[in-house]
């Protein structure tokens, strides 16, 4: 148990300097240090403050949205059969229902049928050909048209995805910052944005639909007072605007959002921020022709159903380079080109969980954080010569090592260290020692029994070894169960309690071994002083 | 060094005294059992849902100054002052409301669809008492806030709880593979035993219970295991050595060789926590007092309880061949 061969001796000297490498940034500068790592540990939100946001899109919202647009299809598909074919298309919250009417239902019923599903896609990604949609006919003349089980999961997997990039796009448009996000179950998702200090901000950019459009616009006095007095011009709709009161808005659109290539925050003539937006080669096209034909008539650009703007078209427009002017905030502008470059949301989200700590709070807590480690230290490190003197030296060297080790091993596993994280490390120094104890009060009873200082370490540490793993090993599940099923700062507590385990056997159990070995050899004391 | 004038050899007779310790547990744990039953848990926002909104503000705003702001917005807040817990000698305020029911702010949630309006309920009154408190007070800073719907905290409970549940299975299936049945049930006995004794402290003290309570529970219960398995594998050993000795004696002399082990490593653990408990901030002092609370009551039930019950099951260790452990002795080289 005392020998160490060279290859031990190197292990152990390699563990630490990679230890050290790995810690160093925490401590100094090292970014113009070459052949040691740059970056110290992740800081949790708790400590650097920052907002969490747990967000969720609804399941039935998303097959919803989606059966509405295969309704679309099928309808126009259905229109568009000759000889014609009578029917009314029906959607519900998770059915859609088709209706045949006239007379010849039953020959009706099999061309619908087929007409049906020639546009039921395969499932995206699915072996065995299932398909998105079910459709089955109900009685005589009626088609069902649901969304199985595993077609829905396909949806939900694409909403999610979908989803996040969308919600990346929005909080972080420059791709600069260092927002989190990430997926939870199939339909959850975890925004970190460490730095911000405004949920509200993140929540109202992130609620939005995001869904864009230009219409047509009817500014007539005329026809504005007589949809006010509840006569809607048919074809048209009333919305409001950003600042200009409400709008007759034509309800089908001239261009879309996929018709949107970029967006961004710019300036106009006067200085004052405006949204500017580039359309893609399909939408220039179709905004030169409608510019073209309406010469003179406004158009509105309408974002969640508010008209934002709503300018007069003088000549047609080529390139398909088009502003949005209006009263804007600075911050606003660049949130709403970031809501319209980044598309429309799959499904609304809903917030389940927020949580926010200014940077103030951070670093209060790492300033109680590290006095508290420094004094437990400390604390511990008297404790423990005092009682077993020079080996008790040996256990806190071990116990520094140990912490460095920590360190190291956070930062290099691109860990997250939290709160209960640095509660966690404190608890570790508090128990590292106990396996040193353990070896101590072996060696102890040994040379009471009347053994030499070698043979008493020797059998010492042999004997105590067992218990050690023993003992570590239960702690490690705990440690284990607490991260697969802890969430956040809890989650932080258990790497580094589980870390911290590995780290203080080996330290204790190596590495206290292997100084007192060198020491026994050097000096050969005739008796242990424990 | 100064262990030296600890004897080397104690001998106390630990399982005279077992009878009273049972004793005092049944009636400690009959009272955790009372007052859980009776006052219930004081959960805190992540179990039982609400919001928790910390600012910081100079003298001239005040508790009361806060309390009349936010009271016509009826969310049934309570308002605490929190002050000396932050940064140099400002005004810390804690405003805290539990699960908001939509009714209460029906104004903030038209043309929200229903089935969606419990969950807004409870952001929107977040944002609402945050916007209200950066108007009415412009001086102030929120240092953090909390907004916990009704689904999630029911999930985090019920994960909280079930993480528990998990890890007392695991350790009880290692300490049987690793000793025999009678072990893993005397040592899962003292876990149950901890943790119900420390949330039956929480209980009656009214501490908050959140989910770093329950990091701190687990922890409790790998430290009281260690405890355990410490005693357990002496146990084992000295059972070996003596084989004709009764068990009494056999428990008495493992409890009395791992004893000033178990007092320093109990100590030294104790020294780390005790820094934590008073340096730390507020944020770990509830974990903390947790872990002090579990390591102390850890290391008496590893001694009186799991052993006691060792003991009533009774050890058949000689029945098999000894089982070496000389399966590890390869890791340490």
């Amino acid at each position: 148990m005392l020998h160490f061969p060279a290859w031990k001796v190197f292990l152990i000297v390699a563990a630490l300097v990679w230890g050290v490498v790995m810690a160093l940034p925490n401590f100094v500068n090292t970014d113009s240090v070459p052949f040691v790592a740059h970056k110290g540990v992740n800081l949790g939100l708790d400590l650097q403050g920052g907002v969490y946001l747990m967000m969720e899109i609804d399941p039935d919202e998303v097959v919803g949205n989606r059966l509405e647009v295969y309704a679309g299809d099928v309808a126009s598909d259905l229109r568009a059969l000759r000889p014609r074919l009578p029917h009314r298309v029906n959607p519900q919250a998770r059915t859609l229902t088709v209706n045949l009417l006239g007379d010849d239902v039953e020959a009706n019923m099999t061309r619908a049928l087929e007409s049906i599903r020639k546009l039921n896609t395969p499932v995206a990604g699915a072996i065995g050909g299932s398909r998105s949609y079910e459709v089955t006919q109900s009685g005589r003349d009626r088609i069902l048209i649901t969304v199985p089980s595993t077609s829905e999961e396909a949806m939900m997997k694409d909403a999610l995805g979908k989803t996040m990039t969308i919600v990346r796009r929005r909080v972080d448009p420059d791709g600069v910052s260092e927002v989190s996000i990430t997926p939870q179950g199939n339909n959850r998702i975890i925004l970190e944005a460490p730095g911000e200090a405004d949920p509200e901000r993140l929540k109202d950019i992130l609620s939005r639909d995001g869904k864009m459009t230009f219409n047509m616009v009817d500014l007539s006095p005329s026809a504005l007072a007589q949809a006010n007095a509840g006569v809607v011009k048919p074809g048209y709709r009333l919305l409001s605007s950003f600042d200009q009161g409400d709008m007759l808005v034509k309800n089908i659109p001239e261009l879309v959002g996929s018709d949107i290539a970029t967006a961004s925050q710019g300036f106009d003539e006067g200085n004052r921020p405006q949204i500017n937006f580039r359309l893609n080669s399909n939408g220039s096209k179709k905004f030169a022709r409608t510019t073209a034909n309406n010469s003179g008539k406004f158009f509105g650009i309408v974002l969640d159903d508010v008209v934002m703007s709503a300018p007069r078209i003088n000549e047609p427009i080529y390139g398909g380079n088009v502003r949005i002017t209006g009263n804007f905030e600075m911050e606003e502008a660049q949130d709403l080109a970031a809501i319209i470059a980044a598309g429309e949301m799959p499904a609304k989200v809903e917030f389940l969980q927020e949580r926010t700590v200014g940077p103030s709070l951070g670093e209060d807590s790492i300033r109680a954080g590290t006095t508290a480690s420094l004094i437990g230290l400390a604390l511990v490190a008297i404790f423990m010569i005092l009682a077993y003197g020079l080996l008790g030296g040996f256990a806190v060297t071990s116990l520094a090592v140990n912490i460095v080790l920590i360190l190291g091993a956070l930062s290099g596993l691109g860990a997250t260290l939290t709160l209960p994280g640095i509660a966690g490390i404190i608890l570790t120094i508090g128990m590292a020692v106990d396996a040193n104890v353990l070896v101590f009060e072996r060696i102890r009873e040994e040379q009471h029994a009347g053994r030499s200082p070698m043979t008493a370490v020797q059998a010492g540490y042999e004997r105590a070894l067992s218990t050690i793993l023993d003992a570590n090993i239960t702690t490690f599940i705990a440690a284990t169960v607490l991260f697969l099923l802890g969430s956040g700062p809890v989650k932080g507590f258990a790497v580094t309690l589980a870390i911290g385990i590995v780290t203080s056997v080996f330290t204790a159990f190596v590495f206290t071994r292997w100084l007192t070995s060198m020491w026994m050899k050097g000096f050969k004391p005739k008796k242990l002083a424990i | 060094m100064l262990l030296k004038y600890w004897p080397a050899k104690t001998n106390v007779s630990f399982m005279k005294l077992r009878l009273p310790a049972a004793l005092v547990s049944f009636v400690l744990l009959l009272a955790s059992v009372a007052t859980l039953a009776t006052q219930g848990l004081n959960l805190g926002v992540d179990f039982a849902g609400g919001s928790v909104i910390e600012v910081a503000a100079s003298e001239t705003v005040t508790v009361q100054a806060v309390r009349d702001e936010l009271a016509p917005l009826g969310l049934n807040e309570t308002v605490t002052d929190a002050t000396g817990t932050g940064t140099d000698s400002e005004t810390v305020i804690i405003i805290k409301f539990g699960s908001v029911d939509p009714a209460m702010i029906a104004s903030e949630l038209e043309g929200v669809p229903e089935h969606k309006q419990e969950e807004r309920a409870q952001q929107e009154a977040n944002d609402l008492v945050r916007a209200e408190l950066q108007e009415s007070f412009p001086e102030i800073v929120i240092r953090s806030s909390e907004a916990v719907g009704p689904k999630v905290s029911g999930e985090l409970f019920k994960a909280g709880i079930t993480a528990l549940g998990v890890s007392l299975i695991l350790m009880m299936v290692y300490i049987w593979f690793r000793f025999e049945w009678q072990f893993s049930i005397g040592s899962v006995a003292a876990l149950g035993h901890d943790v119900l004794l420390t949330m039956g402290m929480f209980s009656f003290l009214q501490l908050e219970f959140n989910l770093t309570t329950i990091a701190a529970l687990l922890t409790i219960i790998g430290y009281s295991m260690n405890d355990t398995v410490v005693v357990f594998d002496r146990v084992r050993e000295e059972k070996r050595k003596y084989k004709k000795m009764p068990d009494r004696q056999v428990v008495d002399l493992a409890l009395n060789g791992t004893l000033s082990r178990t007092l320093l490593t109990s100590g030294t653990t104790l020294l780390a926590l005790l820094a934590i408990f008073f340096l730390g901030g507020p944020v770990l002092q509830g974990m903390s007092f947790a872990l002090i609370w579990g390591v102390i009551i850890g290391t008496y039930s590893s001694v009186f309880i799991a052993s006691s019950i060792v003991l009533l099951l009774g050890m058949d260790l000689n029945k098999k061949p000894a089982e070496d452990v000389s399966g590890f002795q390869g890791v340490g080289g």
